[in-house]
């Protein structure tokens, strides 16, 4: 869907991005993780064609980027607002338009989504009597009204209580699932695990990172597995797997093992006589243990 | 284009939709109106009835004071007395002591008042009496002059008519003055206030961070250019409005005393007839007569048209420079650095207003009506003088080609301006706006 390619982007002598490959997937969520200063902002600014690139080009749907595709993307910046003394209705009918929708389709469209996030009710209001989270839901339904194929949200959760995160949350996954591409600059990686396919880690103008949230996670997988057992004694370890966390009550065992270069067969071999297996599963590191380790590489 | 004329239209209906707006289109008219009224009541206004005591120590005042329509001078015999009709029982308005000096000329006199503040007709009517008289005694005293023989002299008076070879217009100077100040000043206030306008509204757009959201839609350039027009369509809108609203007015003010001004303007065609030389003889004009004449001889329909030129392009040429300022700004208190030196050509043509009007054709006023700067302000105090045509088209021609040099310039700091957030901006920063490309 978004194919970024060799971007480079300049400030007098500090170099915000460094020649960044990007591929964004088709029907996903994508998110572009980094520390702050690293060149998200940056990158999220030259795809949204408020600034140009010095090197390098984009592709959106396999074509060059143009100004016809801002009509195609919907942006929800990290610093973002709304005129306080316009009113909320009329706020989002402007903004609909710039977007290029017709006064009547945005409208209908406006009144489908207030009803649809029970905001109806503030459709005359101003936005300086809204709260913080209200103008948020606000201008989520202005990013997203258009019914873009690219959706950019950045820093997204800031600012939401944690009720209507899982709305906004819910939403976005919605909005994948009926086919639009999602890319989601964050701190919170927890919503990273939950909601994003695949992502990119950009540290210091650079993609230390990039892949599948899953596969990632496979591979920075450390050999540690949680074990569940039914046991009437403690078990005992073939010699080169250390216990990191162990439980044990009621019959129950239950123990973080680190195989290191051990084989997770051998494990259960060697422990299988001892007792009646209930669960072996393996500890994938965060995505924050893996944000951290990269950045700090 | 649809998205400009979208922010052009927001732009124009959240302002023209504020109270604000038609108080102010509201205040201007009465004021014009004002300023069109005070001819009549300056004439319609009877003079108020003082009664004067005199006390004169010296002696030679005697009977000296003669009273007119309004004022009234009695000999009174002590201060002490004067001074109690005065206070007590308020028969008299007010008490002038002349004391004894040793020399018979005396130097000073003094005007007791208790409630009411002589007016300036009533002391300078008392100063000058004073004045004959003291000339008179000594005149006849060194001289040998009779007092009927100074009286014949002192009646004689001469008139100045300043009058255009061209048209045989009278010149009107004072009237001009005020005219060409008036204009000068609503000009400077409305190339402000408007420009204010588009620095605040950009402000206001950064500061409340919907300026990234919009600018994913539009492009910077357009976004500055709709509001830089929408507001300077409310500019037009107000211009509008006080013209229809002024007119309206003046013919209101006109109605209640028609006579007034028929008279006034009856006179100028007169005197219009007679140019060159042969001139007709004119009744001794009263001074609120001539400042009716002056009105009307002053020529609004080339003063109206050429303040809306001005306007446009003064406004065009400050406005998207305020825009730029305004982008620099991140909280409101920020940004007064970078006002200052856009205020400043203007804050300097008020004060040079007075040398403009001393001479409104000399070069610094010249100069002035030139620079693109200056040129709005200045061009409108010299107009009511006349100017020659070809420094007007000039003028008008430096002031719009100066226009897209400005927004070039604007637009290259904005783009980088709206989207600097959370540090102070230096003027350092403002040349690495000017040199990056995008």
């Amino acid at each position: 869907m978004l194919d970024i390619q060799n971007i480079t982007k300049r400030y007098g002598t500090h170099t915000a991005i460094d020649k960044v490959n990007i591929t964004v997937p088709r029907g996903t969520v994508f998110g572009l993780l980094g520390p702050n200063g690293a060149g998200k902002s940056t990158l999220i600014r030259i795809v949204n064609q408020i600034i140009s690139a010095d090197e390098g080009t984009v592709l959106f749907d396999g074509e060059p980027l143009s100004p016809r595709h801002t009509a195609q993307i919907g942006y929800l910046p990290e610093e973002r607002g709304l005129y306080r003394k316009m009113k909320v209705g009329e706020q989002a009918m402007y903004l609909a338009q710039l977007k290029g929708l017709s006064t009547r389709e945005a409208e209908s469209r406006l009144h489908w989504w207030f009803d649809h996030l029970d905001i109806e009710q503030w459709w005359n209001r101003k936005v300086e009597e809204l709260s913080k989270g209200m103008q948020q839901k606000v201008q989520f339904v202005t990013t997203v009204l258009h019914e873009p194929k690219l959706l950019i949200f950045d820093e997204p959760f800031s600012g939401f209580d944690p009720l209507n995160a899982e709305l906004l949350k819910n939403e976005i996954l919605r909005l994948r699932d009926e086919g639009a591409t999602v890319v989601l600059s964050t701190h919170n990686m927890a919503s990273v695990e939950e909601i994003c396919d695949t992502f990119a880690l950009i540290n210091h103008s650079h993609v230390v990172l990039q892949g599948n949230v899953r596969e990632v996670r496979q591979r920075f997988a450390c050999g540690l597995w949680h074990i569940e057992a039914e046991t009437s004694a403690d078990i005992a370890l073939p010699a080169n797997c250390q216990i990191r966390n162990k439980q044990y009550n009621s019959n129950l065992w239950q123990a973080d093992i680190d195989i290191a270069e051990s084989d997770i067969n051998t494990l259960i071999a060697a422990i299988l006589p001892q007792c009646k297996l209930r669960s072996v599963n393996q500890i994938l590191p965060s995505m924050n243990d893996i944000f951290i380790k990269a950045i700090s590489e | 284009m649809r998205k400009i004329l979208l922010i052009i239209q927001r732009e124009y209906s959240s302002r023209v939709r504020k109270k604000s707006f038609w108080i102010l289109s509201i205040i201007v008219p009465v004021l014009m109106a004002a300023l069109y009224a005070v001819p009549i009541i300056m004439a319609s206004k009877s003079g108020e009835d003082s009664l004067v005591l005199v006390v004169d120590d010296t002696g030679i005042f005697n009977d000296a004071f003669r009273s007119s329509n309004h004022i009234t001078y009695k000999m009174a015999p002590s201060v002490a007395y004067a001074q109690r009709m005065v206070r007590d029982s308020g028969s008299a308005d007010a008490v002038l002591y002349i004391p004894a000096r040793e020399t018979t000329i005396p130097n000073d006199a003094f005007l007791y008042y208790q409630d009411k503040v002589p007016s300036s007709e009533l002391q300078s009517d008392i100063s000058s009496q004073l004045q004959n008289r003291i000339r008179n005694i000594i005149l006849q005293d060194v001289h040998g002059i009779s007092e009927e023989e100074f009286e014949s002299i002192n009646a004689q008076s001469l008139k100045l008519h300043t009058k255009s070879l061209e048209t045989g217009k009278q010149a009107f100077v004072e009237i001009k003055t005020v005219v060409g100040l008036v204009f000068g000043m609503v000009i400077f206030f409305v190339i402000f206030m408007f420009g204010a306008s588009v620095m605040r509204g950009v402000a206001e757009e950064k500061t409340s961070r919907i300026v990234e959201v919009i600018v994913s839609s539009v492009k910077p350039f357009q976004l500055m250019m709709g509001k830089v027009v929408g507001i300077g369509l409310v500019g037009l809108t107000q211009f509008i409005l006080w013209l229809l609203l002024s007119m309206v007015g003046m013919l209101g003010v006109r109605a209640t005393n028609p006579t007034l001004f028929e008279q006034a303007e009856s006179r100028q065609t007169i005197s219009e007839i007679a140019t060159k030389g042969e001139d007709l003889m004119e009744q001794t004009s009263e001074p609120v007569s001539e400042l009716m004449q002056g009105l009307v001889a002053i020529d609004f329909s080339l003063i109206i048209p050429m303040f809306l030129i001005y306007f446009l392009l003064g406004y065009f040429f400050y406005a998207t420079l305020f825009a730029a300022v305004g982008s620099l700004v991140d909280s409101d208190s920020d940004g007064q650095q970078f006002t200052l030196p856009l205020t400043l050509p203007l804050m300097l043509v008020m004060l040079l207003m007075p040398a403009i009007i001393k001479a409104p054709s000399g070069d610094l006023a010249m100069a002035l009506s030139l620079i693109p700067f200056t040129s709005p302000v200045a061009m409108m105090i010299r107009l009511p003088f006349g100017v020659p045509i070809w420094q007007a088209i000039l003028s008008i021609a430096l002031l719009a080609l100066s226009f897209p040099i400005n927004t070039w310039i604007a637009a290259r700091i904005y783009r980088r301006g709206i989207l600097s957030y959370g540090r102070r901006l230096t003027y350092k920063d403002l040349l690495g706006f000017l040199k990056t490309k995008n």
